[in-house]
């Protein structure tokens, strides 16, 4: 019994982790080595690769910086709108609630890629193209409606009393999200906000039309560059070093706020 | 005043949401292309019995079909078995639960390249391992029957681990007792799967199904960089085929209502697979009576 587990726990691990490792081996292998990938050959290894990519024009460390703030901003705007909202949501009649909570469920269901083209005519008609900033508001919008529901069944596992006795002792409705509410919510924030934030630095099809300028592309719209550059040849090994760079902020993320992200999504299962 | 609180988020979800489908219930109407100039010009319907007309809408509707189908319930199955396995406590549950997240926390365009790289024929390691066991290679991501498995082998890569956290929410949150008292009375472990483990799970699986064939439904980042639709447009999803009407062909009128259309079809399809497993709820309620 316990060797067969071990047995299937390997193959979940090899499953998870061998298209990755096959992307690192490729990015230090030299394109001699790119072509036979099992024979023996001379000059296997090389950083050529990792230098082609760190010198390019703009240098790839740009489209990171890019990710981060687009990242960022959206987390601090989705955040500064679902935390009151979700306040709001848990103290409204029960059948208001209910089906404010279905809608809020339909739109993080919507596959948003549908609304990529009235998102463009939007962002023509403003002018604001081209424009990190800009392009957290249909990032915050997109993550609103999940934010709101992870932060509003938060809001209301907090004990009654508690905010009543806030409330008896003279405090403002703003005072007590500040100093009693948001306090307690805060496991539950930093969560959401991981979900926001992976979700932001991944978004690829508005992030695809909204930008065109080249540093100011974020990562996964530079990374499919790569391969768009050219239909037959794509720079295989460069773009592997890429794909290493790209996932490490990631792999990082995940290591170090597994337990959020894992109790963010099942939160969403649980009070869904 | 606590509805006021609701209002900058509402206004901002109603802005990107409400707004866009709005707008192409209109656009849809008209004739909207660089052939009109970018003007709009009411053509009673004509998209629409275009869309209807359409072979390639249908032929990628049936591989949106295809691909959602397929995908989910390979990534279902598989993600029970795993969520059945991190349930249980070893060591190593922790860094093995965060290996597994790895693959759905990376950017989609990023493994999709990855995946083109890994079905190359004749470089990539697929077709070198086919070469070295005496398998004739196949050329996966140039033959028109096979490359959509291999963009939903790439798919369930991806996702199979959120279905499985989803999941293993749900199993953590049945009471032990269920299975103490079930074994007590006689009964299999592999009964207890069927008439506890599956019945209560049912809504976490209603769940994690109705979000991954949303997404599925909606796939655009894995096709368009994995394999551009083609070939021979066979793994063309329909969202893809939207944008390309929009941003190829700049037929912005056409383009919503595929948009629309498929938002449709998604609607449809939703409600199909909750009806499916709320029967199957039933049908396995009426056994345990």
């Amino acid at each position: 019994m316990n060797k067969k587990m071990n047995i299937i726990i390997g193959s979940l691990i090899i499953w998870s982790i061998a298209p990755l490792a096959w992307q690192l081996y490729t990015s230090f292998s030299s394109p001699e080595a790119l072509v036979e990938p099992f024979s023996q050959i001379k000059n296997r290894w090389t950083l050529e690769n990792y230098i082609q990519v760190l010198t390019a024009d703009p240098p790839f460390w740009k489209y990171l910086l890019n990710s981060t703030i687009v990242g960022l901003t959206t987390t601090f705007i989705t955040l500064l709108f679902a935390i009151p909202a979700a306040y709001s949501l848990s103290k409204l009649k029960p059948i208001i609630a209910k089906s404010a909570r279905l809608i809020l469920f339909g739109a993080a269901l919507f596959p948003y890629v549908l609304l990529f083209l009235a998102l463009l005519e939007f962002a023509r008609y403003l002018n604001i193209g081209n424009n990190l900033i800009a392009l957290s508001i249909p990032y915050s919008a997109l993550s609103m409606p999940l934010a709101v529901l992870l932060l509003s069944s938060a809001f209301k596992d907090i004990p009654k009393d508690l905010e009543e006795a806030a409330r008896l002792e003279g405090l403002g409705i703003f005072q007590r999200l500040r100093w009693i509410l948001i306090p307690l919510i805060a496991p539950a924030t930093s969560s959401t906000a991981i979900l926001i934030f992976l979700f932001s630095w991944n978004e690829y099809p508005i992030a695809l039309t909204w930008i065109s300028k080249n540093d100011l592309l974020t990562l996964p719209v530079a990374i499919a560059r790569i391969a768009g550059s050219s239909v037959y040849s794509i720079p295989y090994g460069a773009y592997a070093a890429a794909t290493v760079l790209g996932a490490m902020p990631l792999l990082l993320i995940v290591l170090l706020f597994q337990k959020q992200i894992v109790s963010g999504l099942t939160q969403g299962a649980i009070k869904g | 005043m606590i509805l006021l609180l609701l209002l900058p988020a509402t206004v901002l979800i109603a802005l990107i949401f409400g707004i866009p489908l709005i707008r192409y219930a209109w656009i849809s109407t008209h004739a909207f292309s660089v052939i009109t100039g970018l003007e709009l010009v009411p053509n009673q319907g004509a998209n629409w019995l275009r869309l209807i007309n359409d072979q390639r809408f249908w032929q990628d509707t049936f591989q949106t079909v295809r691909f959602a189908s397929l995908s989910v319930s390979i990534e279902l199955l598989l993600a029970i078995c795993i969520a059945l396995i991190l349930d249980q406590k070893w060591r190593g549950r922790g860094i093995t639960r965060a290996i597994s997240l790895l693959p759905w926390a990376l950017p989609t365009t990023i493994m999709a390249l990855g995946w083109r790289w890994i079905f190359n024929t004749p470089f990539g390691p697929i077709d070198q391992i086919f070469n070295i066991v005496g398998i004739e290679s196949i050329n996966i991501l140039s033959n028109p029957n096979i490359t959509w498995i291999a963009t939903v082998i790439a798919d369930v890569w991806k996702t199979t681990p959120f279905i499985a956290l989803i999941l293993l929410a749900g199993l953590q949150s049945i009471p032990n007792d269920l299975y103490e008292a079930f074994r007590l009375e006689g009964g299999k472990p592999i009964q207890a799967f069927f008439k506890i483990t599956l019945p209560l799970l049912r809504p976490y699986i209603l769940l994690a199904v109705l979000f991954r064939l949303a997404q599925a439904f909606g796939v655009f980042d894995l096709i368009q960089v994995m394999t551009g639709g083609g070939p021979a447009s066979s793994t063309e999803s329909l969202a893809l085929y939207a944008y390309l009407n929009a941003m190829r062909f700049l037929d912005f009128g056409y383009s919503a209502t595929l948009m629309l259309g498929s938002f449709f079809l998604l609607v449809i399809a939703c409600i199909l697979s909750w009806i499916i497993i709320s029967r199957f709820q039933y049908q396995l309620n009426e056994e345990k009576t």
